[in-house]
């Protein structure tokens, strides 16, 4: 079906027409079956088959059955049946309605004689020998009572839960399950996947959730052309700026040269700004190709838990310089395929970014453990004793350029890509990162990477 | 006085730094494009040459590898900072050792003149001429030459320097870092492939051992290991 719209409209349509129609199929059933009844029979010939089965009921079971069958039969049938005793009070202790008292205070009036033959009369026999007269109330007939016997409304109300529910049911469905598809597209491409696309998995519907659908897939190729033009840009921009950058580095050696130690600490000022945009430009550029997918990724067998311990013994030596420390609690033996280089890099931005952090005097922890839960992975956390980060900031951390204070982190040299790079490389591993508060305080970072074969 | 060969497009780049290299005691030369600096190193006429990987027609790569054909001029490669396979590439090729772009003058004079030490063979390990023996391999620090099984090897500076610091120390591991600081002349610098780099090439050159044996092992988390029959 081409529109939702007609979808909906003609589902329910067709749902409501088909109720009505089962609807009327059977009360007129009903009636007719109550009909043949009354033509087979006459009201008063149906009430002396109940008045035998009363007194075969009575004879047997006594007055208890007797009760017992009349509050039966009155659940099931909507015309009302009294049994009075000869003190005019109902069996069952009901009030008599109106037209029954009645009709017990005419027969009192006008006593029977014998000119008219005797009408057989309603009379169940106990076996005390107490008698009941049978009255029914015609009268009593109401809808009510009809309705709330659930013979009558049983079918009616099967049918309509049947077909109303696998109607809605198809109807449901059909528009949650593109929906759902719809919605797992959209997480994965807010997960980073840009090419996630939604229409090619809707086959050939035509309805407004598949137009739907296209628009997200337009929405996504359009973001997807300006993201990777902008990182091109950035790319590009990095290239160009290296060529004047390095002449630059050359006119001022030989500045160098000429002035011969005269002016050093403004040239020791140049050279160092220099280098810090020579770092920037590298960084972007790593960032650049990581995130363009050209990187080339050597695989081959890393022994992690030796780069780990390299990293940390680096970090520890040129954090010591600083009255920091950098220690590896605990490791396992781990082996992964992968980038070394990569992952060193990785790995290191991240402790390096910790020690920035870390207060004076403190020291960085590393760790390496196996986990179980969700997947078979390595788990490498990376703790510090800084200040942390605000929990709104958290997600942001892995994003370019992202800064959690302003000046601090300006005074200690970070250029804000060094978790970017991290998490890209990381990435590339099939990995993920994160980071979190740590109740006691410092931020922990947590890196984790997919145990390729878990019997090694 | 030391010549060296400078082979990069950037003419103006080239400009300054052959007047900062003529400063530091070198004579100079440039070429822009590859014919011309294979043609020119092919002369003879100097110690060394830095050659930057991008270049128009015939590419950096194309020279070295046509280089190595028939010369064992020292070479330094001038890699793109972001382009980490190049340098593999490079060492590859054979070259001697190489400096991301842009760097800084002086790291390349420090470079320059530690490849030239090494190739005049006035490096520190340089004594009187001497012959290092290790099982079937000769090393002859007067000449220059190494002998494996009689056979005459072809090796680059920088790889007779790092033969030379593993069989000295033949039978015992040498860490990464005294092995750069010793064969490279610098320190050894973070993600640093090149040490890895010759090695590999040494091995390619030497063979494996008559058992099979490699004959320049790697020691997990030290660094390399001549093995001593």
């Amino acid at each position: 079906m081409r529109s939702l719209f007609w979808k909906m409209f003609l589902s329910f349509w067709v749902a409501l027409l088909l109720f009505a129609g089962a609807t009327l199929f059977t009360t007129s059933h009903y009636l007719e079956h109550a009909q043949r009844q009354n033509e087979a029979s006459s009201p008063r010939e149906r009430l002396m088959q109940s008045v035998i089965e009363a007194q075969l009921i009575a004879e047997r079971d006594g007055v208890d059955g007797l009760k017992q069958w009349l509050r039966e039969r009155d659940r099931r049938e909507p015309l009302p049946l009294f049994l009075v005793d000869s003190d005019g009070a109902d069996l069952l202790g009901r009030p008599l309605p109106a037209s029954v008292n009645e009709r017990l205070a005419r027969e009192e009036r006008t006593p029977r004689q014998g000119r008219v033959a005797p009408r057989p009369r309603l009379i169940i026999r106990l076996p005390d020998q107490r008698e009941y007269r049978l009255l029914a109330d015609f009268h009593g007939v109401t809808l009510g009572r009809v309705l709330a016997r659930p013979r009558v409304l049983a079918l009616p109300l099967i049918l309509a839960t049947l077909i109303g529910g696998l109607v809605c049911f198809l109807l449901a469905r059909s528009l949650t399950a593109p929906l759902g598809r719809l919605r797992r597209a959209a997480e994965i491409y807010a997960a980073g996947d840009l090419s996630a696309r939604v229409a090619p998995s809707l086959g050939g519907r035509r309805d407004e959730i598949a137009d739907l659908a296209r628009a997200f897939d337009h929405m996504a190729q359009r973001l997807q052309e300006i993201m990777s033009s902008q990182r091109r840009l950035v790319g590009d921009v990095s290239h160009e700026l290296r060529s004047p950058l390095a002449r630059l580095q050359v006119a001022l050696g030989l500045a160098r040269q000429r002035t011969e130690g005269r002016g050093t600490a403004e040239l020791d000022r140049i050279e160092l700004e220099a280098e810090r945009l020579s770092d920037l430009i590298g960084q972007l550029l790593s960032l650049a190709k990581l995130e363009s997918g050209v990187t080339t990724v050597a695989i081959q067998p890393v022994d992690l838990a030796e780069l780990l311990e390299g990293v940390a013994s680096d970090a520890d030596f040129e954090a010591r310089a600083h009255n920091r420390r950098v220690t590896l609690s605990s490791s396992v033996p781990a082996v992964i395929e992968g980038d070394a280089r990569l992952l060193q890099s990785a790995l290191d931005n991240i402790v390096r970014n910790a020690l920035r952090y870390t207060a004076d005097g403190t020291s960085v922890t590393l760790s390496l453990t196996r986990e179980h839960a969700p997947t078979e992975h390595w788990c490498i956390t990376i703790h510090d004793h800084g200040p942390g980060v605000p929990e709104a900031m958290l997600p942001l951390l892995f994003e370019p350029f992202v800064r959690v204070g302003d000046a601090r982190d300006r005074a200690s040299g970070g250029y804000g890509l060094g978790l970017a790079i991290a998490q890209r490389a990381i990435r590339l591993h099939a990995g993920e990162v994160s980071a979190r508060n740590e109740p006691e305080g410092g931020l922990t970072v947590i890196v984790r990477l997919p145990v390729i074969n878990p019997t090694v | 006085m030391s010549r060296i060969l400078l082979v990069d497009d950037d003419t103006e780049q080239t400009d300054m730094l052959s007047q900062y290299l003529a400063n530091e005691g070198f004579t100079v030369d440039s070429a822009h494009d590859g014919e011309t600096a294979l043609a020119k190193a092919r002369s003879g006429r100097f110690d060394l040459l830095v050659l930057d990987v991008m270049l128009p027609g015939k590419n950096g790569f194309d020279v070295l590898r046509e280089l190595r054909l028939q010369s064992l001029l020292p070479v330094l490669m001038l890699t793109a900072r972001d382009e980490d396979i190049d340098s593999v590439v490079g060492l590859e090729l054979g070259a001697d050792d190489y400096l991301p772009k842009p760097c800084n003058p002086r790291v390349l004079v420090a470079r320059i003149r530690a490849i030239l030490r090494r190739a005049g063979g006035n490096g520190p390990e340089h004594k009187a001429p001497q012959t290092l023996t290790v099982g079937d391999v000769e090393l002859h620090t007067g000449t220059r030459n190494v002998l494996c099984a009689g056979r005459p090897l072809t090796l680059t500076s920088t790889e007779y320097s790092v033969l030379e610091v593993l069989l000295r120390e033949a039978g015992q591991a040498v860490s990464k870092t005294e092995l750069s600081e010793r064969a490279l002349g610098r320190k050894l610098t973070r993600y640093d492939r090149s040490l890895d780099m010759h090695v590999s090439s040494l091995r390619k050159k030497l063979g494996a051992l008559a058992g099979g044996e490699e004959r320049i092992k790697t020691v997990r988390g030290i660094g390399y290991q001549y093995t001593r029959p």
